[in-house]
């Protein structure tokens, strides 16, 4: 790490803010988990301590629910040993100053945790050489705590804002000590989000709510299917509306996170602008696309994964194991094609003017932004101000910045700001969306039930296909879950079936873990059931048959969570007729989980009453926000296993609105019980990793009370 | 004055289309934001505010409707934030992102006026209209049985 001190003339210079005090950002130089990224030099943290001791924070990383500016900045203040009732936590706009703001990939603790935690520690040290400083003393005999420095030769203490001034002119330690465990007044506890009580009263300001002085709103209809164009546009009757500013063409913009076409409608209030958006006539040339019937395209993914494919991978000989078998068996999996979905649709205000470009967004990538609509308006990636406010959920989907170009060119036309808010079916209809995706397993066994094959194809559309438009399969990267799965089997291949994308395909929260998951533990307690063997036992065995040295930490990690959750699940205990328990784990992100479903079955009526989850992600940072999050995705995952899927027909999205996209409501959603393994490991992120092990959990909780085992999710789809 | 309504105590006018949705006319007119737009067609509950003390969702309520009534919305149900609905979502930690929160808290308040005791099966009826997509149902539960403990014992 390679902290650097920004005296108040610096900081003033770098922030434009006028500020008294210490300002201090930190590098990532030394750091070596970000070593390999681009954002090597810049200052990823920021903290600011004024005279009057109220520290500010600001978090590089975007907030989407997730919890991560609360999370990264209390590991800052617990080193800082700040009085968390002092500091202010600010989002940071768009700058490179902050290190890699794109937030995606549970990826933010993992990478930031320990550099955070230096900046604070770095802040703490030259305030307590500050108050040495003052009292004459070596800085061995102060110490820090809840923003003073106390002298340990007498009762004298100094306040942190009284020492701010001093201690910025100060060299910056360079490698600041950090606490040990048993020191932590935040890490490690259950620490409240630092913008909740904004959230109550209505006053957490989302992408949708930014107001400017001269505002306008937009509304736009996009081209329904993917590759197609505007035809004509008769803007004649919306034009005659009261209100409206004007009706505007959007062309197809070349980038992957660019529009896909659309015409929009800028007017003094949204509600207008929807209105006259239905006046507007618009023909369009559907395109090459038209040909996509996801029915229709769901059963030829099953026929290309029950046939050979094109091998990427192999170990040992599949073909002569599954020959040899003692027993052998085959399923094949589904899943649809998912929306996002969260709950304020698509959203930014964008300010275009001659000399100047200002965006309000909801968004996971800022700097997404500034290359997109800077290469749009062609200019420079660093002339465009992208503010990032509180996304109200993203899951993903505001990774790409679609929108905000489209904002950008309702705003270019109209010569004012532009606030656009896609109306809940335009984000329900051009959407990046998961893949849809079908996979087929074959494995052999041997008397003793050990699995001695196992042949895994999958076809799905692979998320590089929306970078380039050539790739028609999954590649060799969008397998390495499996190639690289911890089960020990000796004779492995791994095939990918032919899977053209006809629509955008994108990161959906856990991105290919959701299929993998959900195949691999599925088809795993099918081969419990068939050996008769325990599932637990069976899944521990599979994992101690691993001899690569390389696996061995997941293989045991992996059991850990299972061993956990089984224990606390209380697996294995007899259940009522019609009651049912499932398990699964899965690791992705770097983080291990494990679930315990607890089922009832009555005919068509499937009832969860408690969910019980185990979690592996090394130290944990903040006890409540990761248990909200294993809480979060067990409701999202009984989403997408019981209704959730987007279909499509002669190539548009057939589902509008939440009626026909029936995500979880609060009567279907179980008790979770989230229990963590006490562990010093690094930590690492929870905002995906939970999601992938409830599906498949879920479904094999289903078979152990009913018999039914469903292959295809979801097992309820809401037919449109 | 008879196109007029209060809001948040406030008296309006309401000088536009008398077709505009409630929603629109607090989020664009008034900038009253904490409202929120989730679905546009009275299935999510987002934009959930009390109409002369009921629960409404404000995105199929005409502005008309309301001309001569008292509207509250998240920034109007207490001066400062201590409704006990509003500490009680504090004590349970329920939000994720947030912006579903305020049309939640709107529709508890509405059942807890209704309703002083309600068990977890009448919350989850009175509940069953308001979108979480963070998933957040169990703590919303939760903190609606803190705030009518309060309430009760106040």
């Amino acid at each position: 790490m390679k902290p650097v001190n920004f005296s108040r003339r610096n900081f003033l210079k770098i922030s434009g803010l006028a500020m008294g005090g210490l300002a201090l950002g930190v590098t990532l130089t030394s750091c070596k988990q970000a070593a390999s990224t681009a954002a090597d030099l810049q200052p990823s943290a920021f903290i600011h301590i004024s005279p009057d001791g109220d520290i500010t924070i600001y978090c590089g990383r975007c907030e989407m629910g997730q919890g991560i500016s609360t999370a990264l900045p209390s590991a800052v203040a617990d080193e800082l040993e700040a009085d968390w009732s002092r500091v202010t936590v600010l989002q940071g706009d768009a700058d490179a100053k902050y290190g890699s703001q794109k937030t995606g990939g549970s990826a933010s603790i993992r990478t930031m945790y320990i550099p955070m935690r230096e900046a604070g520690a770095a802040a703490k040290a030259m305030l307590t050489a500050a108050a040495a400083e003052q009292w004459q003393i070596p800085a061995a005999d102060c110490h820090a705590r809840m923003n003073f420095v106390y002298n340990k030769h007498d009762d004298r203490k100094l306040a942190y804002g009284e020492l701010a001034g001093l201690a910025a002119t100060l060299p910056v330690p360079d490698k600041p000590v950090l606490k040990t465990k048993d020191e932590f007044n935040y890490i490690g506890k259950a620490l409240p989000r630092h913008d909740q009580d904004e959230m109550v009263v209505g006053k957490r300001i989302y992408g949708t709510d930014t107001r400017v002085p001269g505002i306008k709103y937009g509304a736009v209809k996009h081209v329904p299917v993917y590759g197609g164009t505007i035809k004509s546009v008769d803007k004649t009757e919306a034009l005659k509306m009261k209100g409206v500013v004007d009706v505007i063409e959007i062309p197809r913009f070349a980038h992957a996170y660019g529009s896909i076409g659309a015409v929009g409608v800028v007017a003094d209030n949204t509600w207008t602008a929807q209105q006259a958006l239905k006046k507007v006539k618009v023909e369009w040339e559907l395109g090459e696309n038209q040909v996509y019937n996801t029915r229709e395209y769901k059963k030829q993914l099953v026929k290309n994964v029950e046939s050979p494919g094109e091998e990427l991978y192999s170990r040992g000989n599949v073909d002569k194991a599954l020959d040899a078998a003692h027993t052998r068996h085959a399923a094949t999996y589904q899943g649809g094609h998912l929306s996002h979905s969260p709950m304020e649709p698509m959203s930014s205000l964008v300010w275009v003017q001659d000399d100047r470009c200002e965006i309000w967004a909801a968004t996971q990538s800022p700097v997404d932004i500034q290359e997109v609509v800077g290469k749009y308006l062609d200019r420079k990636p660093e002339d465009i101000i992208v503010h990032v406010t509180m996304a109200g959920g993203a899951f993903g989907r505001k990774f790409k910045c679609d929108y905000v170009q489209e904002a950008a060119a309702l705003s270019r036309a109209v010569k004012a700001p532009v606030q656009l808010t896609w109306s809940r079916e335009e984000d329900t209809r051009t959407g990046y969306y998961h893949s849809v995706s079908a996979q087929h397993i074959e494995a052999g066994a041997d008397a003793d039930g050990q699995v001695t094959a196992w042949l895994h194809r999958a076809a799905f559309p692979s998320i590089d296909s929306t970078f380039d438009p050539l790739v028609d399969r999954p590649r060799k990267d969008d397998l390495e879950q499996i190639d690289n799965h911890p089960f020990g089997i000796v004779n492995q291949r791994i095939e990918s079936g032919l899977a053209k994308a006809h629509t955008r395909i994108g990161w959906y929260r856990s991105v290919y873990a959701i299929f993998y998951g959900f195949a691999v533990n599925v088809f795993t307690d099918e081969l419990a059931h068939k050996a008769g063997i325990d599932s637990l036992e069976f899944f521990k065995n599979i994992y101690d048959n691993n001899p690569d040295p390389e696996l061995q930490e997941q293989a045991r990690r992996s059991k850990g969570v299972l061993e956990l959750v089984a224990e606390k699940g209380g697996w294995g205990r007899e259940m009522p007729e019609n009651h049912g328990l499932g398990l699964a784990v899965h690791f992705s992100f770097s983080s291990y989980v494990a679930m315990l479903v607890h089922v009832e079955v009555v005919d068509d009526e499937i009832t969860v009453h408690r969910v019980d989850c185990a979690v592996d992600c090394g130290q944990v940072l903040n006890r409540d926000g990761a248990a909200a999050q294993q809480e979060g995705a067990v409701v999202m995952g009984l989403s997408f296993a019981l209704y959730t899927e987007v279909n499509f027909k002669d190539g548009a999205v057939v589902n509008s609105n939440f009626h026909d996209y029936p995500v979880l409501r609060i009567k279907e959603a179980p008790e979770v019980h989230v229990h963590f393994v006490e562990s010093d490991e690094a930590p690492t992120g929870l905002g995906e990793p939970g999601v992938p092990a409830f599906a498949p959990a879920f479904i094999n909780a289903i078979y152990a009370a009913s018999g039914k085992r469903y292959r295809s999710l979801p097992i309820k789809p809401k037919m449109v | 004055m008879t196109n007029s309504v209060t809001i948040n105590g406030k008296l309006h006018n309401i000088d536009v289309n008398e077709e505009m949705p409630l929603l629109w006319f607090l989020r664009d007119t008034l900038n009253l934001t904490g409202t929120k737009y989730g679905c546009g067609k009275g299935i999510c509950g987002s934009c959930m505010v009390h109409i002369d003390g009921m629960a409404e969702r404000s995105c199929v309520t005409p502005v008309s409707r309301v001309s001569g009534k008292t509207v509250t919305t998240i920034e109007g149900l207490s001066d400062d934030g201590s409704h006990p609905l509003q500490k009680a979502w504090l004590a349970n930690n329920v939000p994720q992102c947030g912006y579903c929160q305020p049309g939640q808290i709107m529709q508890a308040a509405d059942l807890l006026a209704k309703n002083p005791s309600p068990d977890e099966e009448q919350i989850m009826s009175a509940m069953q209209g308001n979108i979480c997509r963070c998933g957040t149902y169990v703590r919303i539960k939760k903190a609606i049985l803190t705030a009518a403990d309060e309430m009760r014992e106040a």
